[in-house]
């Protein structure tokens, strides 16, 4: 008893550090949570307030980017429509009709200086959010949803240590595993790329299309030319097209077939 | 009593201004002020030290409920009210010991205020950045960061030291 009363400071120091610790363990399940749940609808109302008023000094920026992926999508449809009759019907999806469903949504907090980043949207369940979607922004791949509650939704950030994207080289369609360093927030880096493949700076990488969050062929950045090598394969440096500190409009892809394609996908594994 | 309302709003001022203003703060990617570390150092001097830590926690763990960092602020905080007890002993003036008064530059000088809040927004710096990352790859950069912000904070802690009432 004297014991506990001499060392109480350091005990309870003990104490409070361990819950911290247990909390920080079992974080990766965190934003599903009740508890965090109510505590983002709180934050959301806030965030929304001050970014709807700082979001009017970014609609230069958001005009321009809108007007280079409106370009892009015209030259897109330009090249579909000046394509032969017979093979119009034919697109490169291997199940005909509408696969992935778009949905628009605004940055309400954001952030690019912590391991583990998280963006939250001002969209929820109400608007058909639900975990699992694919976010991208009109330059390229920004995360995927972790957590919704009726009005909002979190985002595990690219810009995030457990972040894992399949994606490309688009010039020969070898892929790897991006992930983020956590150092700098402009880049990435490709690993499991076979040595032997052939890459230039300035290669564009792109989403594989082999998990069932995003389609084939979204952007997610290019090669600077530095790589690092380990084994058989190296890890290539990808500048990440998506500016994290500029993020203003993003995308919401939903996967209209995922839950068919995750369900077979595991049947021929067992 | 008015003593428990000064110190209630403070927490909750402190914690609004984190939150809304200083968690969007970010210079070059790395450095983030933390300014709520604040409402830590200027609980009174002779604050018993189970209350302090309780305290602390409780300031880390509101600041990890609305940042989604789940623990990390909590546990950095409980370092910081662990330590702060050392680093007013440490360096004792004659009028810093009063043991009902507030820490402050205003009652104990500049100096000596600078270099507490230092002494302890190192320690919880430290504790953060490191308990954030969980590894010691890039063991610089993340020394870096800890040593900017800490610099980042201890300043905008002095700058509301000034303009924060007195009494």
């Amino acid at each position: 008893m004297n014991f506990l009363l001499r060392y109480k400071t350091l005990i309870l120091f003990l104490i409070l550090e361990a819950l911290a610790l247990a909390m920080i363990s079992s974080s990766h399940n965190y934003h599903q949570t009740v508890l965090y749940g109510a505590a983002r609808n709180i934050s959301g109302f806030f965030s929304r307030g001050l970014e709807n008023s700082t979001s009017y000094f970014r609609l230069r920026q958001v005009n321009e980017e809108l007007v280079a992926e409106n370009l892009m999508l015209k030259r897109r449809l330009e090249a579909l429509t000046s394509l032969p009759q017979e093979s119009q019907g034919t697109v490169r999806d291997t199940v005909s009709g509408i696969n992935y469903s778009y949905l628009n949504a605004r940055v309400i907090n954001n952030s690019v200086n912590k391991q583990k980043n998280f963006i939250s949207l001002d969209k929820g369940s109400k608007h058909g959010v639900t975990n699992g979607m694919g976010v991208a922004s009109p330059e390229g791949v920004v995360g995927v949803v972790v957590g919704v509650s009726p009005n909002y939704s979190v985002v595990m950030s690219l810009l995030n240590t457990e972040f894992r994207l399949s994606a490309s080289i688009a010039r020969n369609d070898y892929f790897g595993s991006l992930a983020w360093d956590g150092t700098n927030y402009r880049y990435a880096r490709l690993s499991e790329i076979p040595h032997h493949v052939a890459v230039t700076e300035g290669d564009t990488i792109l989403t594989s299309g082999y998990s069932a969050i995003f389609p084939a062929g979204i952007m997610v950045g290019t090669l600077t030319g530095k790589q690092k090598r380990g084994g058989d394969f190296v890890s290539l440096e990808v500048l990440l097209s998506a500016d994290f500190k500029k993020l203003t409009n993003v995308y919401l892809i939903g996967n209209l077939t995922r839950e068919e394609r995750i369900t077979i996908e595991e049947e021929a594994v067992r | 009593m008015n003593s428990i309302l000064k110190y209630t709003s403070a927490f909750f001022v402190l914690i609004v201004l984190q939150l809304l203003i200083f968690n969007n703060i970010e210079f070059s990617g790395y450095i983030n002020p933390y300014l709520y570390v604040m409402f830590i150092l200027i609980l009174p001097a002779a604050i018993p030290s189970w209350i302090l830590l309780l305290l602390s926690f409780l300031t880390g763990f509101v600041i990890d409920l609305f940042s989604g960092t789940m623990g990390v602020h909590a546990f950095a905080s409980v370092m910081a009210g662990f330590v702060r007890p050392w680093a007013l002993s440490l360096n004792v003036t004659a009028e810093s010991s009063e043991p009902g008064m507030s820490p402050s530059a205003y009652r104990s000088g500049l100096r000596w205020f600078l270099i507490y809040t230092v002494m302890v927004v190192l320690v919880h710096h430290l504790a953060l950045f490191f308990v954030e990352i969980f590894s010691l790859r890039n063991f610089g950069h993340t020394l870096l960061r800890v040593m900017l912000s800490t610099a980042a904070t201890t300043f905008f802690i002095v700058v509301f030291d000034f303009i924060r009432p007195r009494r």
